[in-house]
């Protein structure tokens, strides 16, 4: 009667022979009830707006939970031109690749020298980013937009940038030296050997080795620089500028009872991150667990 | 020799050297900051920064907004972490039990994890709009009676929000908890069957005890991302109705950013900063404990 509590044994290739696998009965009804119960909980209220974005906007009064009938394109159509959804996208598109495209190589680059290389200073700097993992962004937004001021990055895009890949350095450094770290010792030392400089072996050999947690980094620093609201909203007050995120909060103050082109908003933000998701699925919950528990 | 370690450390340097040069004007800087300026009140605008001491922590006492919103801060923690943390332990124990479609379940539960706050804020804001989603499935099943402005109402409005945060996250507490049973030995499972114990008993007897590291880990994890909260707030009822959903991170936003009291919010900052490093730091030592 134990086994509604077995660890699981399919997912890990943990299967040191699970024999029984006896009932698959009636008694585990409940069990499969209240995950499903769970799961509608999840997804419902997603799909319900993904839904709602193809309908006209009578249905939407009438019929909230039906299917699209007839089915419509205006809401996506009228949030991409009149929501200015589109510059948001490209904005948002800009903003997300080079932040992983800055935070891949400055997290690769620090942690590759944290697990791999002794050298005075390396405890300090370790103690350094675990403060920083601890620094919240919230708590120092007002500093920090006083820092871009100064710097005139206020209104540029890149205040956004540097923010995001700022904040992600503690956390992403650890991520890539815990790879770094696990990869054999004799494969740096052989390149060496072969009067490989530094920057050659890191480059070449280390680098490739460390692809799994070049997409880690890659996948998370994407999610949260795409989702990210606090940064755009304080930091861009030009419209042409603004973000996807920013652009939804303003759109619901614009519209208030336009669930439709709202809907249309929202799709537009989550789809290429669901379609990440489903893609890199593994990537991304292993990730969040490690950047999540490890740190 | 000397020169070779020496060199040894320059290249070092200059490995870390962009990431700390980042880290340090954009995070630590501001950090140090942050204190610096809650010491003084200042618009932003004039030259002079006119030192006060502690007089913004003074005031800081006596706003009542603050307290208001540090005590919903305080029962948002214990509705979204609770919430979490239940729910995540319940259900990564029935996935964990011969389920068929496990993987199909958890993509279920994750995928709001991965969306954006604003997201999350905006669909909600429909759910429980007085039109909305929430008040027709009550209608459908008689339970019109029921219908409410869920986030008009000053007692409905923030334990709604919280029920939205859990929403999103409870799916991340699902697979941390489902991979921490990985690792509970399964012979105490067979153990505890020889024993006669039921699923309940040796859920509470196996799985709890064998967990208890886990479940401390996602508890200080699960506070200090909820203590946080502000995209969903701020996209949904902004911290209204009469400030019934405030929390510490819209009230700085407001008295900082918008309002342009700049060293009014860093003193609020301060205390919010101060909070969330106490439970950073828990749970900081409790995992190097743990790695020993």
């Amino acid at each position: 009667m134990s086994r509604g509590d077995r660890p699981p044994d399919r997912t890990r290739g943990a299967g040191a022979g699970s024999a029984g696998g006896r009932r698959v009965g009636p008694s585990r009804l409940p069990v499969y009830l209240a995950l499903g119960a769970l799961a509608v909980f999840s997804v419902g209220p997603l799909l319900v707006t993904w839904i709602t974005a193809f309908k006209t906007s009578r249905q939407i009064v009438r019929d909230p939970f039906g299917l699209p009938d007839p089915f419509t394109l205006d809401n996506l159509s009228r949030a991409w031109t009149v929501g200015h959804f589109s510059i948001y996208f490209w904005n948002s598109v800009f903003i997300s690749i080079a932040a992983v495209l800055g935070m891949v190589t400055v997290s690769s680059l620090a942690g590759y020298a944290l697990g791999r290389m002794r050298f005075r200073g390396e405890r300090l700097l370790l103690l350094l980013f675990l403060v920083g993992l601890t620094i919240p962004i919230t708590a120092i937004i007002i500093p920090l937009y006083l820092t871009m001021r100064d710097f005139h990055l206020l209104d540029t895009q890149w205040s956004v940038i540097v923010a995001h890949i700022a904040i992600g350095v503690p956390i992403f450094t650890f991520i890539m030296r815990g790879f770094f770290k696990g990869l054999p010792r004799e494969l740096d030392d052989a390149a060496r050997v072969d009067g490989c400089g530094e920057l050659r072996v890191f480059w070449s050999v280390m680098l490739p080795l460390a692809r799994p947690g070049v997409l880690t980094v890659a996948l998370l620093e994407f999610l949260w620089s795409w989702n990210s609201l606090l940064l755009p909203l304080v930091f861009l007050t030009r419209d042409q500028l603004r973000t996807l995120p920013v652009g939804l909060l303003f759109l619901q103050g614009r519209t208030s009872v336009e669930w439709g082109s709202m809907s249309a908003g929202v799709m537009i933000i989550a789809l290429p991150i669901v379609l990440l998701f489903v893609l890199f699925q593994r990537n991304f919950t292993q990730g969040l667990i490690g950047g999540s528990v490890k740190g | 020799m000397i020169s070779r370690r020496l060199r040894g450390d320059l290249v070092a340097w200059a490995f870390v050297a962009p990431a700390l040069l980042l880290y340090v004007v954009f995070v630590l800087r501001p950090t140090l900051e942050m204190f610096q300026l809650a010491l003084h009140d200042w618009n932003g605008i004039s030259a002079i920064r006119e030192w006060v001491g502690l007089d913004n922590f003074e005031k800081l006492t006596g706003d009542k907004v603050f307290w208001k919103a540090l005590w919903n801060n305080a029962v948002w923690l214990v509705l979204v972490v609770g919430f979490n943390v239940l729910v995540g332990l319940v259900t990564a124990a029935m996935l964990a039990s011969r389920i068929r479609g496990r993987v199909a379940f958890q993509l279920a539960y994750f995928l709001p994890v991965v969306q954006a706050a604003i997201v999350v804020a905006m669909i909600w804001r429909w759910v429980y709009n007085p039109a909305g989603l929430l008040n027709g499935v009550l209608e459908a099943i008689g339970l019109g009676g029921l219908s409410h402005a869920w986030l008009g109402d000053r007692a409905t409005a923030l334990p709604a929000l919280a029920l939205a945060t859990g929403w999103a996250g409870f799916g991340l507490a699902v697979v941390i908890f489902l991979a921490g049973m990985q690792g509970i030995d399964r012979t105490l499972y067979d153990a505890a069957a020889i024993d006669g114990a039921n699923a309940r008993q040796s859920f509470r007897h196996v799985t709890i005890p064998g967990l208890r590291n886990v479940i401390t880990v996602v508890i200080l994890l699960e506070i200090i991302s909820a203590f946080q909260a502000f995209d969903v707030i701020w996209g949904t009822t902004g911290g209204g109705p009469l400030n019934s959903t405030e929390m510490l991170a819209t009230f700085m936003f407001r008295r900082g950013i918008q309002e342009g009291q700049y060293g009014y919010g860093s003193a609020i900052a301060v205390v919010f900063m101060v909070i969330v490093l106490a439970f950073a730091v828990i749970s900081i030592v409790l995992r190097e404990r743990e790695h020993e």
